[in-house]
């Protein structure tokens, strides 16, 4: 059980370009990705919409094994700026969890 | 059984949909001896333009006085083959077609023996048929050029008037004292930004400026009789006057009622719960924030598939999808995030079924940010309040089913279509209502405006669930239809009508009771009172017949005769082999 948190996402967006509701979930990415990781990345986007935190946090290490390789977002067809995406992710857990400066 | 007829028996292979299955040549061998049978012959496709080529030289050649031809069903080529028996100069009536392939073939494809069998008892009974088979010819029924249209909503209005631009007069009744129905009511629509109050106010002027299009408000339909072509109505109009109107052909526009949630459903009745169009009054009515009981609202949770697509184990279910829901509600978030950039928007899903271009607007809501959750059709979305939080707990499958709770200042239960509540018109009109309880058209997708009755059609959300483009659609297809009817003149009915026979007939009246259609009067004939059919109004529906103790009345085309013959065949002992 978890409470949805309405202003997570607006901590997360560090740029203009983030975009994660855009998605819908078709999974194709995650099929795609090379890491095959299964939170990788469409969960983390769905975590993030609904502003569960320690599930973010839970999922550093997937996080941080994106490649960014972009496979997955040549073919999304909803036009999610996933390795944008992933990067703001990345920038939120460095400030809060690792505590390192922005960049 | 011996008879001078000469019956030319053709028996289709139909590709090998039938041959595959049944041994056609057999069937031929069987029933070429039949009393009656001058010519029997197999073909490869009956329906091809060589092969009826081919039957109307046959029947020419051999002075055919009728046609048994053993192939698909009826549905599918009855006319073709009535069609080509007038081509040859034979009387359609006198042909006669045998359902070989959906009744015989299709059915029995493991059985090769029995199936053969069986289509050989099936055609004998074909010819037995054939063999009593009278020449019957059409009747014909001058049509009245006028239409009722029955409600003036947003369908009603736009058959009126393209009906009036086609130059048929048009009467247009609604119950209530206004027109416009549901869509007069509705502000912003999808997917053009439509205001429907505007969209009705225009077609109203437009309507008003008609000659030919009458409108009565407040009057509702009392009475009708007659049949296709020609129909008597009654309509008792605002002051209770009795207006008698003679049309061709009848358009049904009733429209739907918006699903009405029961108490405690999904929380409905709670402070903060309201129906999707309630929503869309309040989101009318406010100007930059929105407002709900004076409290500004942030967070709001929208709950799919009210009243539609329940639950099948109860009783009294809707198991229809009302196909608006998903768009519309989808399309009420995009107004209300204009209207208010800092919403919180959830919706809790089963499928998202934003159809055809309304997909774009699906799009659009999710890169405005809302957030849509999926649930399972069994494990429905929890309403309560926590304290003086209003908290919706749903399991998200798009998270692998794991619960998550949402606080809402505001949830919108996202209700449906349901039929409307029209007992006493329903009878009137005899109309049938299928398994969802709107009117039953005769095909989803090949008739979808037909009804069983000739010359009704049932248009708009009458039908089922539908969005305005939808309704207008299915509207202008009402009218093609009751134009093409109407504008011919005429139409031609099949003469299968019950017939008397004056010489058996007491008049005991026992046949008027029977009949639905009040097709049976009384004449004087040849110094005593006789029962009489009436041509125009018999449909051949055959319920008078085994009410008679005199056995007076038969029907064309079926026969007392004719069905026992058939069954003497069917029963018939044979030596196939
Ligand atoms: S491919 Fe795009 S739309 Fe599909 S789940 Fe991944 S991010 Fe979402
Ligand atoms: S960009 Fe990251 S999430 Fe996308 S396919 Fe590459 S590794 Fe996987
Ligand atoms: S249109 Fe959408 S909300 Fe409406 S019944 Fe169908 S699936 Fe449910």
């Amino acid at each position: 059980m978890a409470i949805v948190n309405t202003e997570f996402i607006k901590n997360i967006s560090c740029s203009g370009k983030f975009n994660a509701s855009a998605c819908m979930s078709c999974g194709t990415c995650t099929a795609l990705c090379p890491m095959e990781i299964n939170t990788l990345p469409r969960l983390m986007f769905r975590h993030v919409m609904l502003g569960l935190e320690s599930k973010v946090i839970e999922n550093t290490e997937n996080v941080f094994s994106c490649l960014l390789c972009k496979m997955c977002e040549e073919s999304c067809p909803s036009n999610v700026h996933i390795a944008e995406n992933i990067k703001c992710i990345r920038q939120y857990i460095n400030q809060e969890i690792f505590k390192l400066g922005r960049s | 059984m011996s008879t001078d007829r000469k019956i030319g028996v053709f028996i289709c292979h139909c590709g090998g949909n039938i041959s595959d299955y049944v041994d056609v040549d057999k069937v031929r061998d069987a029933v070429e001896k039949e009393p009656g049978v001058s010519i029997a012959k197999t073909t490869m496709f009956a329906c091809s333009d060589a092969a009826q080529q081919e039957i109307i030289e046959d029947i020419r050649k051999e002075g055919l006085d009728g046609i048994v031809v053993a192939s698909c069903s009826p549905k599918l080529h009855l006319l073709t083959f009535r069609a080509m028996a007038e081509r040859s100069g034979l009387n359609p009536y006198q042909y006669v077609q045998v359902n070989l392939r959906e009744q015989c073939s299709w059915a029995h494809r493991s059985d090769m023996q029995s199936a053969t069998e069986k289509g050989i008892h099936l055609v004998r009974a074909g010819i037995a048929k054939a063999a009593l088979c009278d020449p019957l010819t059409d009747m014909r029924i001058e049509t009245i050029p006028k239409v009722l249209i029955i409600g003036a909503g947003v369908s009603g209005l736009r058959a009126a008037l393209t009906l009036s631009d086609l130059g048929l007069a048009v009467f247009l009744v609604e119950k209530s004292d206004r027109v416009g129905g549901w869509t007069g009511k509705f502000g912003k629509m999808f997917s053009q930004n439509l205001i429907g109050e505007e969209v009705i106010e225009k077609l109203l002027g437009e309507v008003k400026q008609r000659e030919n299009v009458t409108l009565f408000t407040s009057a509702k339909l009392i009475e009708k009789s007659g049949r296709v072509g020609d129909f008597s109505v009654k309509v008792q109009t605002r002051n209770d006057e009795t207006i008698s109107l003679d049309v061709g052909a009848i358009i049904v526009a009733t429209g739907f009622d918006p699903y009405q949630p029961a108490e405690e459903e999904f929380g409905y009745g709670l402070k903060g719960v309201i129906t999707l169009p309630e929503f869309k009054q309040l989101l009318d009515g406010s100007n930059g924030e929105i407002l709900y009981e004076g409290r500004k609202i942030r967070d709001i949770v929208y709950i799919y598939c009210v009243g539609s697509r329940q639950d099948e184990d109860e009783e009294s279910s809707n198991l229809y999808c009302s196909r608006y829901c998903c768009t519309s509600a989808v399309h009420t978030a995009l107004l209300a995030g204009e209207k208010d950039a800092g919403l919180n928007q959830f919706h809790l899903y089963r499928d998202m079924r934003t159809y055809g271009k309304q997909e774009l607007i699906y799009e659009e809501a999710r890169i405005e940010g809302s957030v849509f959750i999926k649930y399972d059709d069994y494990d429905l979305p929890k309403v309560e309040y926590i304290g003086d939080k209003l908290r919706v707990m749903v399991n998200d499958l798009l998270i692998g089913g794991e619960e998550v709770e949402i606080d809402a200042d505001l949830v919108v239960l996202v209700t449906g279509m349901v039929p409307r509540e029209n007992d006493e018109l329903t009878s009137i009109l005899k109309l049938p209502i299928g398994l969802d309880g709107f009117y039953n058209e005769i095909h989803p997708k090949l008739r979808p405006v037909e009804t069983v009755i000739d010359g009704m059609y049932i248009v708009g959300t009458a039908q089922g669930p539908k969005t305005m483009a939808e309704s207008v659609a299915s509207a202008l297809s009402g009218v093609s239809k009751s134009a093409s009817l109407l504008m011919k003149g005429y139409v031609d009915l099949e003469p299968f009508i019950a017939r008397v026979n004056t010489e058996q007939c007491k008049w005991c009246d026992k046949c008027t009771e029977a009949c639905p259609y009040d097709a049976i009067e009384k004449i004087f004939c040849e110094g005593k009172e006789v029962a009489s059919i009436i041509p125009s109004l018999c449909k051949g529906g055959g319920a008078c017949i085994p009410v008679c103790p005199e056995d007076a009345i038969d029907l064309e085309g079926y026969t007392d005769a004719q069905i026992k013959s058939m069954i003497e065949a069917l029963v018939k002992d044979e030596e196939t082999n």
